[in-house]
């Protein structure tokens, strides 16, 4: 007997709820993209889940989609990190704020 | 071929000549570009000839001709045709024009020689006499207005052709205003001629007049009028004569040319032309005589003060056109047209001869710094003894003929306007002798100064200038000594013959009224040569406590009698002021103060949203997160 999908979503929920605190509450780019990634798979959890419940495949395939597109981000952002610790810059999404308006 | 035909190619000449200067003229030298210029005059000159000598071969009725060309403007009721007038009237102008007009342009060629811009000079040149011509040719209003124009753009471009100096670009926007408000007034006289009459072609309105517009009526004096307006500005006549004087900042020719012979008798002509409607006006055409003689007056006392030997010519030349005003005026048409031409011939003659005398002394015009110049320049002083024969109206020469011919038919015509015009004639006669032999005085006679000897030592044995300079003074000499036989009272009456068809003539003097206003003009004439012999001629006790006793007046008279004054006061000092504080007032707070306002606005607004782009990338996932929570907030009350 497998969990209902309610505590699929209790479970989902807490993931992307610890993820966002993690986001904003953590200054190092590296633990913030950590976080990021916990986030994108609560989501990708739900969807799991959400498709089974429902019985097709979408939820599946989307899964796998959002997958690929964590590693082009997490390439992305990880880029941008080993670029920063290359050049000195603080690893401080704080001191980062050279964009500001 | 007949006259009309002539008369378009006439027009067509002078722009030959502005068209070769234009795609030719700036891959051949400057002298091929002048004589070109100068010979289209000619060419043209030639055309008038022949368009004379065709009308002369015809019946007194069949002399005046209409072309025309094509349908230029039709709008609704209102016809335009690009049609030309030629007819004794106009042919005598074209004359003036062309002939003179040519002899101006050769001078030039050696007057303009090294003048980096010759090209250009004979351009503008060009123009005018096109310009001019189109002013006389007009068949209709909308090309005299046409004309009219364009000879004030022209005159504009050549006063200030010199244009690196201040003083010459501030008297051609004189003249230019100056002439704006003349051209206002004329075209609205040409509104209300179209008003009434439904035509602005020359023949059909003139036909229509008399019917259609009452003798006297007010809108017979109110077309005369405004007319008039334009004819006082053209002509430098009082109230509009300020300008006249400072375009002597112009080069010498274009004085000639334009500020002598040609553009400010264009007034005359007008008020020539538009008879038909001064003979319904005649309260008008009393007040054409006594703006004539009031101007002949002042201008001649004011050129008994000047300095400067062009403005004392330039004031000559208003005083001359005052003596065309008063014939027109009167009523003798013929007369006044007369002395128009012999004056071009004399008029043009002092100045060029004057400008042999500028150019010898390297462009120095004051006349105190001049002196004894006979002796350097005896073939000029011989010239201009008899140009100033001439002006002062010395028998044979020709302004006698034909200022007097204006006197006598002033005394005919015998009601007040008339011996005004013959009283203030006569003396004006007398102020003209004096200040033209104070001018011969001062410049040809007595000890030379010390700027004279010396710059016409320097050039002892190079003659008296160059041979294009001095050729056209002989031709002009010569027709200002015989012109005036054209007009031998009671003899010969070339002019009021050739111009009857145009013009029939109200006013005939009698035998003994020219000789008596002959004999009194002359005596005038003489005393005031012996008074000028006085005054300027010797220095004796005498002079200097004449000097003394007149300083009063000599001061009003510098002072030209305070037109500039008034109208600075009158007209510049409240515009500018009006200018100044809608500057200030309107222009600074209302429009650009509310430009600002806005640009205020905006960037004051985006500094204010801009504060929300901290750079905090954790400010940022806040945002999001609570947006986010908001939005399922939101959706979840509403769904329920």
């Amino acid at each position: 007997m497998s969990p209902g999908i309610g505590s699929w979503i209790t479970l989902s929920s807490a993931l992307f709820c610890i993820g966002l605190v993690g986001v904003m509450l953590r200054r190092n780019p590296i633990v913030i993209l950590l976080s990021l990634e916990i986030m994108l798979n609560a989501g990708n959890l739900l969807l799991v889940a959400g498709s089974r419940y429902v019985g097709g495949n979408d939820g599946h395939v989307l899964a796998l989609t959002v997958m690929g597109v964590a590693a082009a981000e997490v390439v992305v952002g990880l880029g941008l990190v080993v670029a920063l610790a290359r050049r000195g810059a603080p690893l401080d999404v704080d001191e980062l704020r050279s964009l500001h308006g | 071929m007949n006259a009309a035909d002539y008369g378009w190619l006439v027009l067509l000449t002078p722009l030959i000549g502005l068209a070769f200067n234009i795609a030719v003229g700036p891959s051949v030298s400057r002298r091929v570009v002048a004589w070109v210029a100068s010979l289209s005059i000619l060419a043209g000159f030639v055309l008038s000839l022949l368009a004379f000598i065709d009308l002369l071969s015809r019946d007194d009725s069949q002399r005046a001709l209409v072309s025309t060309g094509w349908h230029w403007l039709s709008a609704g009721s209102f016809q335009v045709d690009a049609s030309i007038l030629v007819d004794p009237l106009s042919t005598v102008m074209l004359l003036v024009i062309t002939g003179i007009g040519f002899l101006i342009h050769a001078y030039s060629v050696g007057y303009m020689h090294g003048d980096t811009e010759e090209k250009r000079f004979f351009a503008y040149l060009n123009l005018f006499v096109f310009s001019m011509l189109l002013l006389v040719l007009a068949g209709n209003f909308v090309f005299l207005l046409a004309g009219w124009g364009l000879v004030g753009l022209s005159s504009y471009l050549l006063i200030g052709f010199w244009w690196q100096r201040p003083s010459a670009v501030a008297a051609a926007k004189k003249a230019f205003v100056m002439n704006a408000i003349g051209d206002v007034g004329m075209t609205l006289g040409i509104f209300v001629i179209w008003n009434h009459l439904h035509t602005v072609d020359y023949t059909t309105a003139f036909a229509l007049a008399p019917g259609s517009i009452g003798s006297g009526s007010s809108t017979a004096n109110w077309i005369a009028l405004l007319l008039l307006v334009g004819a006082v500005a053209k002509s430098a006549q009082l109230p509009l004569q300020t300008w006249l004087p400072d375009a002597m900042e112009g080069p010498t020719p274009v004085s000639a040319l334009i500020h002598a012979a040609t553009m400010v008798t264009a007034g005359v002509y007008l008020v020539a032309r538009m008879w038909p409607f001064y003979s319904l006006a005649p309260d008008v055409a009393d007040l054409v005589a006594i703006i004539g003689v009031a101007t002949l007056t002042i201008a001649g006392l004011i050129a008994l003060v000047q300095t400067d030997i062009k403005r004392v010519i330039a004031y000559s030349t208003m005083s001359q056109i005052g003596y065309m005003f008063c014939g027109v005026g009167i009523g003798a048409y013929s007369a006044g047209m007369f002395h128009l031409v012999t004056h071009a011939f004399f008029k043009a003659l002092l100045f060029l001869g004057a400008g042999v005398v500028i150019h010898a002394l390297h462009d120095e015009q004051d006349m105190r710094k001049m002196g004894g110049m006979g002796r350097y320049l005896p073939y000029t002083t011989g010239l201009m003894w008899i140009g100033a024969l001439s002006l002062v109206g010395v028998p044979p020469f020709s302004g006698f003929f034909s200022k007097d011919q204006i006197l006598s038919d002033a005394l005919a015509r015998g009601d007040w306007v008339g011996y005004t015009v013959w009283g203030l004639g006569l003396a004006g006669a007398f102020v003209t002798a004096l200040y033209t032999f104070r001018l011969m005085l001062l410049v040809f006679h007595g000890e030379p100064s010390e700027y004279a000897r010396e710059q016409s030592e320097a050039h002892a044995g190079h003659g008296e200038g160059p041979s294009t300079m001095l050729w056209t003074i002989g031709v002009l000499a010569v027709g200002a000594t015989f012109a005036g036989f054209l007009e031998i009272p009671q003899v010969t009456h070339g002019m009021r013959n050739f111009l009857e068809p145009t013009i029939p003539s109200t006013i005939e003097a009698t035998g003994n009224q020219d000789l008596g206003t002959s004999a009194l003009a002359v005596s005038l004439a003489l005393i005031g040569l012996f008074c000028a012999h006085v005054l300027w001629g010797r220095r004796s006790r005498t002079t200097r406590r004449i000097a003394e006793a007149t300083a009063p007046l000599e001061r009003v008279l510098q002072e030209k009698f305070g037109f500039d004054r008034l109208y600075d006061w009158a007209f510049y000092r409240p515009a500018s002021a009006l200018a100044r504080g809608g500057a200030r007032l309107w222009e600074q707070r209302a429009v650009v103060g509310s430009m600002d306002a806005v640009s205020n606005a905006g960037s004051w607004t985006s500094r204010l949203l801009s504060t929300a782009q901290s750079g905090l990338v954790r400010v940022y996932a806040l945002a999001i997160a609570v947006g986010i929570a908001a939005l399922a907030a939101w959706f979840m009350t509403g769904a329920s």
